[in-house]
């Protein structure tokens, strides 16, 4: 049955919010803003209800003539800011509404969600109640209705049981203490939804809190307009010798008090208590999600070739701005497309969304909309980066082959050279897109320190039947020409720290290193720093004498070398085991290390959780994997993103 | 062209936006009160005699006390109920039994009752028994002439002579 609400629900939204599509475009439409414009109304309430409270005084006599003389009197700023106030607090309850309603249809409630829901839902209660008292204030006979109402509406709780309304029931009851009173709570109660509010939306990574200025300024107007064309007016003043008979009535913040006289009390009350209690336990009645593990999926995000924790039912969009990653993004509601990304390993569902944003050919070629897919298995997604990094611009180059020696039989060192006169600026530990014939592509790290001008060095690592590295092994000769995009990739040396050193790297993975270890050799970096180099077998260390040499040179450098499957005539007595697992051995506690990883997948997204059980910052804990080919769609036979020669 | 028809659709969404807003914000009326009805409001909140009597302790009853307790006068707590009937133009509209406050039962009872009654001229008789036993013990009657919109409250106050209608 809810689903089927849902099913509708998402049903109604998806078309109503295409519909506003035409006029508003996918990138200002309203609806993919209802949050970020409450928000918006709710700090227009803010600051017309101050310029309000200038004028309003709180007497028995002075509070509706103070409002009257502000509505009147100044009907060109005090007016138009009274009715912009009512209206912009109407307005933030249907905008409200739509979020929750919006949120509930695409069961965007439960799981982590949890706390932004319920949190929601006692906002929602604190905005009615502040709604409700502020009505009390012009003290007319809306004001009356509403005060006795409320009385005889808490009355029925028995500790009450008809004393409440006691203060309304003479005139001579209410005096000026009341208005100082009314007016302390509609301040007070709206400090603590603004309280709230901060704390609901900061659990949402990156969340908007006001939406575009174009549709700002153009919900402002409309408000504005609409205030002259139908001011707020108060009602005759109070009188409580006489019985309120018919009223206008703001059905936005009334309608409960409607029902109060059709209905009794105790069923108003049971019906706002359930309603409530149901609301905030949607979160965790059924139906029931599938179950899994607590720590949810791995997600590994090209190009920054980072692997990040997706949670149970979380899109892709949140858990990587969560983690930091930049992803663009514009609309979050599946409407505008701008965080369209590549899905290349692993299942998603992708969500729902209108189909001009992600066409089926898109969807069936791998495209996914990051705002709306979920993670159903441990993922790898590449996206275009907006900002490059540091401001460097990613550009593409023609370089020619100038070397090329061969450091173990499956893998090749390749010297490149630019253009005359061009210069390639890069991070030590970022990478370049070798761009192939048929569009796609084959990634592979700066083997090279950004200082070394004239060459940059690659290290490709053989793999058979693949498209690109076996041209490389038998065909490529020094002269040809390459074509490539850099600099790519957040995986570099942070120098703005003054922690020791880790450095993992698995196989091929020693290329990036190689370029970090020497650029901070070159900078004269005095943290200490200890390389981990896991191969099979001691032949696998293709450039080991190059570490140990560093580790003569300088006494702040130390290498580890790491054997997972030595051979008997290998006569190996270093470490043998798991490269990460050497470092477990020797690092009881990490915090206060920073480590670079780079190698497989498998072998990043073991050590990733390792290191950070052991004490290590997720901030300091940085990787660079390359994918298996079993992980490719189709078991493409080739790796496609090396960290170093892949 | 195409910003100007997309202006206009702009329009078109947010004139109805604001119909709403500006409509429902004020309308339509509610009707609190039909035009045609008055209102009668029973309230007030009294303290019943006490359930059983106050009486004075022996010299014996009293040696048994601690002396800082020593009172001549011994009186329960509990308070009685309160019985109160309204009627109207001779038809018994209103019986409550109203229970004291508090744990003890020892608080001021509180009545309060809304009721609805057509306009014109009307005799209101009211009636209660603030003791355990015996008959009703403060009574009043009045004849109210109530316009449509008008309003009456029976109140009680036993220093001001017990039952007052206020319209």
């Amino acid at each position: 049955m809810l689903k089927l609400v849902h099913r509708a629900g998402r049903w109604a939204f998806l078309r109503v919010e295409s519909f506003f599509n035409l006029a508003f475009g996918d990138r200002l439409n309203p609806l993919y803003y209802l949050g970020p414009i409450s928000y918006f109304l709710f700090w227009i309430v803010l600051g017309s209800g101050l310029y309000l409270y200038i004028f309003f005084d709180t007497g028995v006599e002075e509070a509706y003539a103070s409002v009257e003389q502000l509505t009147h009197g100044q009907w060109y700023f005090g007016g138009i800011l009274r009715s912009l106030h009512r209206y912009a607090s109407d307005g933030m309850v249907l905008t409200m509404l739509l979020h929750l309603a919006r949120h509930f249809v695409f069961d965007r409630y439960r799981a982590f969600r949890w706390f932004s829901w319920v949190s929601g839902v006692v906002l929602l209660w604190l905005i009615y109640s502040a709604g409700i008292n502020g009505y009390m204030l012009p003290w007319d006979r809306l004001a009356q209705f509403v005060v006795i109402a409320t009385a005889e509406w808490f009355d029925w709780i028995p500790v009450f049981g008809g004393t409440l309304v006691r203060n309304f029931i003479f005139p001579e009851n209410v005096n000026d203490r009341l208005f100082s009173l009314l007016s302390f709570i509609h301040i007070g109660i709206p400090l603590a939804a603004l309280a709230l509010l901060m704390v609901h939306t900061q659990r949402v990574p990156q969340a908007r809190t006001s939406p575009p200025w174009p549709i700002a300024a153009t919900l402002s107007a409309a408000l504005v307009v609409l205030s002259l064309l139908k001011p707020a007016l108060s009602q005759a003043p109070a009188d409580l010798a006489s019985a309120v008979t018919v009223i206008d009535f703001d059905w936005f913040y009334l309608p409960v008090y409607a029902l109060l006289y059709r209905w009794s009390p105790g069923e108003v009350w049971a019906l706002v208590g359930g309603a409530t209690a149901l609301f905030l336990l949607a979160p965790w009645l059924p139906p029931k999600r599938r179950r899994v593990s607590k720590e949810g999926f791995h997600l590994l995000v090209r190009p920054d070739n980072h692997i990040i924790s997706v949670r149970e039912g979380e899109s892709i969009l949140d858990a990587g701005l969560r983690e930091g990653i930049a992803f663009p993004f514009e609309c979050r509601n599946g409407g505008c497309g701008k965080c369209k990304a590549t899905l290349t390993y692993g299942e998603i569902d992708p969500g729902n969304y209108q189909k001009d944003a992600l066409s089926e050919a898109e969807r069936a070629a791998g495209k996914l909309l990051l705002c709306c897919a979920t993670a159903l298995s441990d993922i790898e997604v590449e996206y275009e980066p907006t900002e490059p990094l540091g401001g460097r611009p990613i550009r593409t180059y023609n370089a020619r082959v100038t070397r090329m020696n061969r450091l173990a039989p499956d893998v090749m060192q390749v010297f490149l050279a630019l253009g005359p006169g061009e210069q390639l600026d890069y991070y030590a530990g970022q990478y370049i897109n070798v761009l192939l014939p048929n569009g796609e592509h084959r990634s592979f790290s700066f083997a090279t320190a950004p200082h070394v001008q004239g060459e940059i060095e690659l290290q490709i690592r053989l793999v058979p039947g693949g498209k690109f590295t076996p041209w490389v092994f038998d065909h490529m000769q020094v002269g040809d020409t390459i074509r490539f995009e850099a600099p790519l990739g957040s995986f570099f040396l942070r120098e703005d720290s003054d922690k020791p050193i880790i450095f993992v790297a698995g196989s091929t993975g020693f290329a990036p290193v190689k370029s970090m270890v020497e650029h901070a050799l070159h900078i004269g970096l005095k943290r200490n720093m200890l390389l981990y180099w896991g191969v099979r077998r001691p032949q696998d260390l293709y450039l080991g004498e190059l570490p140990r040499q560093w580790e003569r040179e300088h006494a702040n450098f130390k290498f580890i070398p790491v054997m997972s499957d030595p051979a008997p005539e290998d006569h190996w007595t270093g470490r043998i085991g798991l490269v990460h697992e050497a470092i477990l051995a020797d690092f009881p506690d990490l915090a206060g290390h920073q480590i670079y990883a780079c190698g497989s997948v498998d072998m990043v997204a073991a050590a990733h959780p390792a290191f950070l059980a052991r004490g290590l910052a997720q901030e300091d804990c940085f990787s660079d994997t390359f994918l298996l080919p079993a992980h490719k769609p189709g078991g493409a036979a080739e790796i496609m993103k090396p960290g170093g020669g892949r | 062209m195409i910003g100007v028809l997309r202006f206009l659709a702009q329009l078109a969404l947010y004139v109805p936006l604001m119909v709403i807003l500006g409509y429902f914000s004020s309308a339509p009326r509610f009707a609190h009160l039909p035009q045609d009805r008055a209102l009668m409001r029973v309230s007030f909140s009294h303290a019943g005699e006490r359930l059983r009597e106050c009486h004075q302790r022996t010299p014996e009853e009293l040696a048994k006390l601690p002396p800082n307790m020593r009172s001549q006068l011994d009186c329960p707590r509990e308070r009685s109920p309160l019985k109160v009937e309204v009627e109207l133009d001779g038809r018994l509209l209103l019986s409550l039994d109203v229970p004291p406050s508090g744990l003890h039962h020892d608080g001021a009872a509180t009545v309060y009752r809304r009721i609805e009654l057509p306009t014109g001229r009307h005799e209101i008789a009211v009636r209660m028994r603030d003791r355990p036993h015996g008959d009703f013990n403060h009574r009043a009657t009045t004849t109210l002439d109530l316009p449509p919109g008008g309003s009456v409250l029976i109140d009680f106050d036993n220093a001001r002579g017990g039952f007052r209608f206020r319209s």
